[in-house]
């Protein structure tokens, strides 16, 4: 078997290296025999992603029928590993992800070759480019983390097994939802790449690659949520996000991309940052290689980086090609992208993007700043300064608030420039209601003079009222517009609104999302905590809730023992629910995993972790957290999902609505594909 | 041996697929100003319908409305007349190339 995987990843190289070479040959000679050679370097692109998708089943099978001659397999996976994990086998270690890596690389590559004939020329400098990076993680697969290498002298029994704090249900769906994001950049990276190569007239890519990003900037959302999940779930430290390295890798893509999903509308509809937004996407896939590099190479040490290595060097060549490449065909032609107008107003829609653009960069650099310190100061000083929450908090708190104000401001803004009138005429109703909100807040105990985090908790909140409040109010204006021309109720035309222009308000509904989560996130200000030695009978309290320790209990399974603690929960006096906090000891690892007993509501989540036994005295420890609003994080994000595959849906066509608020006669034979108008 | 034969018919396949299936990939011509001032037309279109719900919404008081629709309009006009100007070079072109023909 493990032949015919190395095999498969030595003829992948090949293709992809013919599919490159190629596909070159033929954007620079003209003729028939270019177009000739033109098909088959696209075909043998299609045919990297067969050989990759075998490459990467062969991995995976052997997993199943216990290959341990296999150096990967032997450290990833045992015996009594339970099915859905071995299949996880292949993105659990180093070696195996980066063939997930590739293998993803390839079917988005697979897929955008075969609806070539959307713009052939551009899909064909896209190809080259996707061709280009495909070498690098297949040279990277056959030359330096090779998973099919043999493991020395006699073979093994059993393996290893797999890391516990990856035997866990997220875990078998958040890396390749991660994974999904991060390589999903490379087509957009490649669209642009390739349109500026060839200096394409026009935003007609953008308009190509939109689906693509948002798809990618979904997937990244997704995965960087279920990493959150599951951090909170496993790591038992009551908290779901802790600015580690790891997360840090997956944020900056996903703000830089942000900032593309924003700043390529105004290229759309202005012809303007059009510098700007190149150098956005480029960033982002170079911060998607980055992260990558981080997870993969130990650079730095994280709780998620399950994999330590020195393919560090193969990265910071590649990410060093990638940069000289992108300025080289910069410096060539950035005349052709020079902006068609310039900002007239402050106080106009496109401010607000650029600003939010800005916000978002700072935030990025913020955190780029923050995880590379120590590493930067174990250079310079030979000692590693380490970098916690506080310092990535006391920036980026401030930038989101800014941020979220921005969000509640921006759509209310007119393009090119507003009037007061109009800032008087949109921002009363969100604006009062904020500060009502506030009001009342404040009246029912929430002083914002006592602590920071309770200033930060009530800034958020007022400012995703007002959020919520405009988003609101874009739909229900919008609707009674289609009410008054359709004649249906309110519900009714604020869908047929969105259908109409899927990614206005599909975006709309994506802000409200982030409400949403913004809420969970200031919930975070009022966590408690409380941590006892129980025994039999014994009682916690924490806010309402009290826990009694019933009984401690164990079980063993061939994969792992368990220990684990029955506790019966009372809130005020009446009994609510009995919760299990349980301790596992993996044998083929030889290490310890928490599984956190968590009973959550709307209003808050009571966490409950059963630490082990105190060495001195022998009795179980309990750790109880209180976490108010952390569902509202998990609703958020549904929320998000649900505005990102809104925005992908073609608009439907606007009919009888178009033709009575028709665009002025002299204009009036475009296409009607407008706001609902 | 069998991983041999596999190796070996999988190698066969694919350059089957790749080479031996006919096919050719055309690049198409490059694009042209004027299919640049046709999406750029639609863009200043899909603006002042925007602008027009906007208004009809409630959002955009009068003066702004009126504004910001005539600025669409300069623009909408501009891209048009340059169109035009490309259209009616290309004819011009295309009569000079055959009376120089019919003259021949």
């Amino acid at each position: 078997m493990s032949q015919i995987g190395s095999f498969a990843l030595l003829l992948a190289l090949a293709l992809a290296a013919y599919s490159f070479l190629g596909g070159l040959f033929a954007l620079w000679q003209k003729g028939p025999v270019s177009e000739r050679v033109g098909e088959t370097a696209r075909r043998a692109g299609i045919a990297t992603f067969a050989v990759i998708f075998l490459a990467a089943l062969v991995l995976v099978t052997c997993a199943f029928l216990n290959d341990f001659s296999i150096a990967y397999i032997y450290h990833h996976s045992n015996r009594d590993l339970p099915a859905p994990y071995k299949f996880a086998t292949l993105w659990s270690g180093q070696e195996g992800s980066l063939l997930f890596w590739s293998l993803l690389l390839s079917a988005y590559g697979f897929v955008l070759r075969l609806r070539y004939k959307t713009d052939p020329r551009l899909f064909a400098y896209a190809s080259v480019v996707i061709a280009a990076v495909q070498i690098f993680f297949l040279l990277l697969l056959n030359f330096a983390a090779h998973p099919f290498a043999l493991m020395q002298g006699s073979l093994p029994d059993d393996g290893t097994g797999l890391n516990p704090l990856l035997q866990y249900p997220e875990m078998v769906i958040h890396p390749p939802m991660l994974y999904l994001g991060y390589v999903g950049f490379t087509i957009p990276f490649a669209f642009a790449l390739g349109a500026l190569a060839m200096r394409y007239p026009g935003e007609k890519w953008i308009h190509i690659t939109r689906r693509w990003t948002m798809v990618t900037w979904g997937f990244l959302t997704c995965g960087i949520f279920l990493g959150m999940h599951w951090a909170y779930s496993v790591l038992g430290w009551g908290g779901y996000w802790g600015w580690d390295p790891v997360e840090n890798a997956s944020l900056m893509p996903w703000l830089t991309g942000t900032a593309f999903l924003h700043s390529v509308m105004m290229q759309e509809k202005r012809g303007m940052l059009k510098t700007w937004n190149m150098w956005l996407i480029f960033s982002t896939f170079m911060l998607s290689i980055f992260g990558t590099m981080l997870t993969r190479s130990g650079l730095v040490s994280s709780v998620h980086a399950f994999a330590q290595s020195s393919i560090g060097d193969w990265f910071v060549a590649f990410l060093g090609i990638i940069f000289v490449v992108c300025l080289v065909l910069y410096l060539l032609n950035h005349k052709h992208l020079r902006s068609e107008h310039k900002l007239e107003s402050l106080v106009s829609r496109e401010s607000s993007f650029l600003f939010n653009n800005l916000l978002l960069l700072v935030a990025c650099f913020t955190v780029l700043w923050g995880t590379l310190f120590p590493k930067i100061s174990e250079w310079v000083q030979g000692t590693k300064v380490t970098v916690g929450a506080p310092f990535f908090n006391r920036v980026n708190i401030p930038v989101a608030l800014l941020l979220l104000l921005l969000t509640a401001i921006g759509p209310l803004l007119a393009w090119r420039r507003t009037s007061l009138e109009s800032l008087r005429r949109n921002f009363m109703f969100p604006l009062i209601g904020a500060l009502i909100v506030g009001s009342i807040l404040v009246a029912f105990g929430m002083k914002p003079w006592q602590d920071q985090s309770y200033f930060y908790s009530l800034m958020t909140i007022m400012l995703a009222v007002m959020v919520a409040l405009t988003v609101i109010s874009e739909f229900v204006r919008g609707g009674r517009v289609i009410g008054r021309h359709t004649g249906q109720n309110i519900f009714a035309s604020m869908w047929q609104l969105a259908r109409r222009n899927t990614r206005r308000y599909g975006g709309y509904i994506v802000h409200f999302g982030v409400v949403v989560i913004v809420i969970g996130f200031a919930g975070s200000a009022f966590n408690q905590d409380a941590e006892k030695e129980m025994s039999f009978g014994d009682k916690l309290t924490i806010g309402p809730y009290t826990l009694v320790c019933e009984t401690y209990t164990e079980d063993d399974n061939a994969n792992y023992g368990s220990q684990w603690a029955v506790m019966q929960v009372y809130k005020r006096g009446a009994k609510i629910a009995t919760m299990t906090p349980e301790r596992r000891f993996y044998k083929a690892s030889q290490q310890t995993s928490t599984m956190v007993a968590n009973r959550s509501t709307l209003a808050e989540d009571l966490y409950v972790v059963y630490e082990g036994q105190n060495q001195d005295t022998g009795r179980p420890i309990i750790k109880v957290y209180l976490n108010p609003l952390v569902m509202w994080i998990w609703i958020g994000v549904w929320i998000i999902l649900a505005g990102t595959i809104l925005a992908m849906i073609p608009n439907e066509q606007a009919q009888a609505v178009a033709a009575r608020v028709a665009a002025p006669a002299r204009l009036a034979q475009a296409e009607p594909v407008g706001a609902g108008d | 041996m069998t991983a041999l034969l596999f190796c070996a018919m999988l190698t066969i396949a694919a350059l089957l697929y790749i080479f031996y299936l006919p096919g050719t990939l055309r690049l198409g011509p490059e694009k042209t100003r004027l299919s640049y001032l046709r999406e750029r037309k639609d863009a200043v279109y899909e603006n002042l319908r925007d602008l027009n719900f906007d208004y009809k919404a409630g959002k955009l008081p009068e003066a702004d409305y009126q504004s910001m629709k005539s600025s669409l309009e300069e623009e909408a006009a501009s891209i048009l007349s340059e169109m035009e100007r490309i259209q009616q070079n290309a004819a011009l072109r295309a009569t000079k190339i055959k009376t120089t023909r019919t003259i021949r």
